[in-house]
């Protein structure tokens, strides 16, 4: 049965114009297609023909008999005709997966809420701006207002720090008039340079900061410790009336 | 030292709303139990005194009197922030509904309202909130705590809800 869907005739290869070989005359035959191969492959690739409709499998035992039978010369005219058939196959396969779903089209809840202009908004927009003018009527504790200072820095007289501060600004040298091109440093590269430079054992800021250094480096290591402290990653102690400073314990 | 004195030196410092949950996890009790000290606090700082309690933001504070707000301005300074006409647009747009994008908020107002919304989203009066899955995957913006501790509100549910014809029904709005 399926052979006579399909059959070809052995004649010599066809050249087109473009000199492209042809496939051979293989005949297709179907309730909704009735022609030769490359006619086929013309109306699928064009989508003129519903290839669902049209079984392959006598194609392609056309196709092995004609292997058989033609000349084995012909091999230009059968890599057509496989290539055809390649395309065809290969659509048909496309074709016959399951499609997939459409999404459904999401109504959202808030849809009948007037989302058809800004004209829906005018009476919302005046009870937020009644609001808003009440609640500005009223005081809170603003947010943040109890900083989390570590303990040690508290418990500490602030006037110890100070005098630390004052110590190593007065060792200080004054600063090169060529900082102008200097690039920029972060407290961060300089918070990484101090937590390399204290150790577990407390020593004073004179001991820390390698000397000679400028009032600025004064500040930077000064303003990087004090962070280090309030991160956790360094701590303080006062022995004899001076700070001394050390890397906090993993 | 009774519950409703403990909630009140709570709330004193608290700098941020506090849930039934956090207070009575702090205190100790069950929330049944800091509910009803909470009613305690509440009559007791309405008769007398310049603070009251407010359900705001989730949670409870203690704010002062709106009938001293006049003295505690000349006193503070604050400086105002009231919103604009268009960032109010903007903001009752994702207020309404919410999650919402750039896009439909655009084509409600019927002009571009990226600006609006980016000045929204610094101070913190809405966010983002996802992506919607449709093409090119907008973002999805809704609103913060912040919004509701702004507009004196203690959930999005206490937000006036329009009606077909689009009015608010401004009657149903209580804070506590």
């Amino acid at each position: 049965m399926r052979n006579e869907l399909a059959k070809f005739s052995v004649s010599p290869p066809c050249v087109t114009a473009l000199g492209v070989v042809a496939p051979p005359p293989i005949q297709v035959e179907s309730d909704t297609f009735s022609g030769p191969l490359a006619l086929l492959f013309e109306f699928v690739r064009d989508r003129r023909v519903n290839l669902l409709d049209i079984p392959l499998a006598p194609v392609c035992e056309s196709y092995f008999l004609y292997l058989l039978s033609s000349d084995r010369s012909n091999l230009d005219e059968s890599a057509a005709a496989l290539v055809a058939l390649a395309y065809l196959i290969e659509r048909k396969a496309w074709a016959m997966l399951p499609a997939p779903e459409e999404e459904p089209i999401e109504v959202e809840e808030g849809a009948a809420l007037g989302e058809g202009c800004i004209g829906d908004y005018q009476f919302a927009i005046a009870a937020l701006t009644e609001f808003e003018a009440e609640r500005l009527k009223l005081f809170f504790r603003p947010e943040g207002a109890f900083p989390s200072i570590p303990p040690e820095i508290i418990n500490h007289e602030i006037d110890h720090l100070a005098a630390a501060f004052a110590a190593i600004l007065g060792r200080a040298e004054p600063s090169p008039f060529e900082t102008v091109h200097r690039a920029r440093r972060s407290l961060a590269s300089m918070m990484k340079s101090v937590l390399d430079a204290i150790s577990h054992e407390y020593r004073s800021l004179e001991q820390i900061i390698p000397a000679p250094f400028t009032r600025e480096d004064a500040v930077y290591w000064f303003l990087a410790i004090l962070e280090l402290i309030r991160l956790g990653s360094a701590r303080l102690r006062l022995d004899d009336g001076n700070v001394h400073f050390a890397r906090a314990a993993a | 030292m009774n519950l409703a004195d403990e909630l009140e030196a709570v709330l004193f410092a608290a700098d941020a709303p506090a849930s039934l949950e956090i207070l009575a996890a702090a205190l100790n009790y069950s929330e049944g139990q800091i509910a009803q000290g909470l009613e305690v606090l509440e009559a007791r700082l309405e008769a007398k005194g310049g603070l009251q309690l407010v359900q705001i933001g989730g949670g409870y504070q203690l704010s002062t009197k709106p009938e001293y707000a006049d003295s505690v301005a000349r006193f503070l300074k604050p400086r105002p922030q009231r919103l604009s006409r268009s960032q109010l647009e903007v903001l009752a747009i994702v207020a309404y509904k919410q999650p919402v994008t750039l896009a439909e908020v655009d084509t409600i107002r019927g002009v571009q309202s990226d600006y609006g919304l980016r000045l929204l989203v610094e101070r913190q009066l809405i966010e983002e909130v996802g992506r919607k899955m449709t093409p090119g995957r907008p973002l999805l913006y809704g609103t913060t705590d912040r919004f509701l501790h702004q507009f004196k509100l203690n959930s999005l549910e206490q937000l006036p809800p329009l009606t077909e014809d689009g009015k608010a029904d401004l009657g149903k709005f209580n804070v506590l």
